[in-house]
């Protein structure tokens, strides 16, 4: 969709957060700056595309048409900007169609875990080459996060947005049942969460102890492998290594907990659920997104009091990260416009309305101090917890792979097979997948 | 045969048999034939350029290893060979087959009651031609979303409905016991309405004399219906049969939206591993590979509807 038209619209409805952004764009001191101390605004011109997930929606593409694309239109008024909405579940296709046609668009959004594949097969532009050094980003991000969008020394992507996973639970339901504080070990969430199960007089499940079942059960295994102190690959990301003690350990809790200790019936939530039980009190504790912020200003602020977010404690600490990074195409006809954009969307300013569109949490640690995360206990929370935050991904063939989790995950939990051999099946895949790179 | 033989190297001509004399076009007939070929190139060219390559390529890919990304590596057999061995993929025909063997003859006998009973001169019976065949015509993406909801486990009308007699609610999408059996009721009710609008056509082509000598001789409905109905519609149920196997092997959309194919596998089926393979996996080599698994399932289901057919005739 060509949007140029719209860059001369008045700015309307969240004006003030605008003006914020511009502001906080201004005042950065990040990593905005490259392309005007290449050659100055003026010099940039061309048709560029940019495909994303996010500002998806209405809101979204409010947000982005509106607001962010004439601030940038200010500074590069030769450059027209088409944008490509998707989502993450059609990003690969759309990635995959374009390599094929050859018509990769200038800049991309895509996912924590996404940028090894895509840099390994040549699709990226390496921004270290163009003054976006690691060592740069490592003064205005954290390492785990600078790490997510870097492959073979070079630096790929420049973070946006974070999306996390980490416990919450309904502290008023806890303090009913006789406990003062979130579990701090496995042995306690287990605990609490057979203590907070009500079923009615049939078995009905009514309130679920601990909800494990409204996340992708990628990212909740990946949360309990973290906080077994397991990894999914070796250091070297030469091998998985989520098939080991911790990782079994970690999908016998799982499944323990749906099947022994009933905390949760199967069915009882799912990721698209309409409204997660955590909000609705259908759920006592539960593996949540932060978005769930957001999700409850809307549903229910009131209940919003009682949540609190807690690290899973095991052996480690559970806490998962993604994220959405821009990207540059290496092929791109216009390199410097894409870069241009790429860098603005990356800003403070615009990445800042982009998180809090989204309920998400912001990758640079200047943000911490705004107003959005200052009100948002939840993202507070993650950013606060960054350090201890793991991400998925590592091999340039985590894409091929991790569609294999869920079924392998899913098997282990419906009783069809044993953690260690799920693990363990799911590993020799995974192991194929690496040796065919 | 050894008339036929060519001696290596001969030329095209030397394998030409004795000239004919061929049949001389006049002018106007030249014209026509001219006119003809322009008239079908748009079609011809259509057929080459957006089927015969495709069909060719994925042929082709079927023997390579391609990731988009890279120039594709010949690998002989190695997909075919992966494919028999990979459990998911043979899941997933196992799926196809059960749901191809429950949609195709329950929607089909389905269809062809309320075909019958719209051919009676029903009041109001173009309402509810509209009505059964409007799950054809709609997105099936739309219509997923609506299942999605009433197999909800929480708030679904099914476990709703089920619970005014007592009957305990199941969660339909996540029980690998009643996922498939999901899908499979969503196919069938979707199928209905093209399946019934064949054979209504087919009914109105029936002799109303062939009834009406029944009931001269003392025929019941049901004998009539068995007797007459069912044989005079042979043909179109061969030809729904086959399509009805055409599309079942095809289905798609709704594992997309309702399941992803899970749980646990539980519902995948051989177009949606070809969709993995391509585009979560980027195996274009072992989806194409699949695809041609597929393409032989159908062309053996669509020669013995057609051998069917033609013992028939």
């Amino acid at each position: 969709m060509i949007i140029k038209s719209q860059s001369r619209r008045r700015f309307t409805g969240v004006a003030a957060l605008a003006a914020v952004a511009l502001g906080i764009t201004a005042c950065s001191s990040g990593t905005s700056s490259g392309t005007d101390a290449e050659g100055g605004s003026d010099d940039v011109s061309g048709d560029i595309t940019l495909l994303t997930p996010i500002f998806e929606g209405t809101d979204g593409q409010q947000l982005l048409e509106d607001e962010l694309l004439p601030q940038f239109y200010e500074d590069y008024p030769d450059v027209t900007v088409s944008v490509d909405y998707t989502t993450y579940g059609n990003l690969n296709e759309k990635l995959t169609t374009a390599a094929v046609s050859g018509a990769v668009p200038d800049v991309m959004m895509m996912g924590v875990g996404w940028i090894e594949g895509f840099a390994d097969r040549g699709l990226l532009a390496d921004q270290s080459e163009l003054g976006n050094t690691e060592e740069k980003l490592l003064e205005t991000y954290t390492p785990a996060i600078v790490d997510a969008g870097t492959w073979d020394g070079g630096v790929y992507g420049m973070p946006i947005m974070l999306d996390t996973r980490y416990g919450v639970a309904n502290m008023e339901l806890l303090e009913e049942a006789g406990y003062d504080a979130p579990p701090s070990s496995w042995d306690e969430l287990v605990e609490i969460s057979e203590a907070l199960t009500v079923r009615a007089d049939d078995g009905t499940l009514e309130r679920a102890g601990f909800d494990l079942l409204s996340n992708d059960p990628r990212q909740v295994f990946e949360t309990f492998l973290f906080s077994a102190g397991g990894d999914l690959f070796n250091e070297d990301v030469t091998e998985p290594t989520f098939n080991g003690p911790e990782g079994v350990s970690a999908l016998q809790l799982m499944t323990d907990l749906i099947n022994e200790h009933e905390v949760e019936d199967i069915g009882f939530s799912s990721p698209d659920a309409a409204v997660n039980p955590l909000l609705n009190g259908r759920a006592a504790m539960g593996l949540a997104h932060n978005n769930l912020w957001t999700q409850g200003l809307e549903a229910d602020p009131e209940m919003l009091e009682n949540l609190e977010p807690f690290v899973i404690q095991g052996e480690g600490e559970g806490m998962f990260f993604g994220g959405t990074f821009a990207t540059r195409s290496a092929t791109s006809q216009h390199p410097e416009a894409a870069q241009a954009l790429l860098e603005f969307l990356a800003s403070p300013g615009p990445a800042l309305a982009a998180n809090e569109q989204r309920g998400n949490v912001p990758a640079l640690t200047e943000l911490l101090d705004s107003d959005y995360v200052q009100s948002n206990r939840f993202v507070q929370f993650s950013m606060e917890n960054l350090d201890v935050a793991k991400r998925e991904g590592g091999p340039p063939s985590w894409l091929e792979v991790r569609g294999d989790f869920a079924p392998a995950i899913e098997s282990a939990l419906l009783g069809q097979a044993e953690p260690q051999a799920a693990l363990d099946d799911l590993a020799a895949l995974v192991d194929e997948a690496m040796a065919r790179q | 045969m050894t008339s036929t033989e060519t001696p290596a190297g001969a030329g095209l001509a030397a394998r030409k048999p004795a000239p004919v004399r061929r049949h001389k076009y006049s002018r106007a007939e030249r014209k026509l034939r001219r006119t003809g070929w322009l008239m079908i190139t748009p079609a011809l060219l259509h057929l080459a350029l957006w089927t015969a390559i495709p069909v060719v390529a994925t042929f082709a890919l079927g023997f390579t290893n391609y990731n988009v990304f890279s120039p594709p590596q010949w690998v002989g057999l190695q997909n075919y060979v992966e494919i028999v061995q990979d459990p998911v993929f043979r899941k997933a025909t196992w799926n196809t087959i059960v749901y191809t063997f429950w949609t195709v003859p329950v929607s089909m006998a389905i269809a062809l009651v309320i075909a019958v009973a719209l051919n009676q001169g029903l009041r109001f019976q173009k309402w509810y031609r509209t009505a059964f065949f409007l799950p054809q015509v709609t997105a099936t993406v739309a219509i997923a979303m609506v299942w999605l909801w009433i197999f909800n486990p929480q708030q679904g009308l099914l476990n709703a409905f089920l619970g005014l007699f007592g009957i305990p609610g199941q969660a339909w999408l996540a029980d690998p016991d009643w996922a498939l059996w999901s899908v499979i009721l969503v196919g069938a009710w979707q199928g209905i309405g093209i399946k019934m609008l064949i054979y209504i056509a087919a009914l109105q082509n029936i002799d109303g004399s062939l009834y009406e000598a029944a009931s001269v001789d003392g025929a019941s409905t049901v004998r009539k219906f068995f007797a007459i109905t069912v044989p005079m519609l042979k043909p179109a149920t061969f030809f729904v049969l086959v399509i009805s196997i055409i599309n079942a092997f095809q289905v798609f959309d709704q594992i997309y939206v309702l399941t992803n194919g899970g749980p646990a596998n539980a519902t995948t089926m051989m177009t949606y591993e070809v969709y993995r393979s391509a585009f979560e996996e980027f195996r274009m080599g072992m989806a194409s590979a699949q695809s041609v698994v597929l393409f032989i399932f159908l062309l053996f289901m669509t020669l013995v509807g057609r051998r069917a057919t033609r013992e028939d005739h």
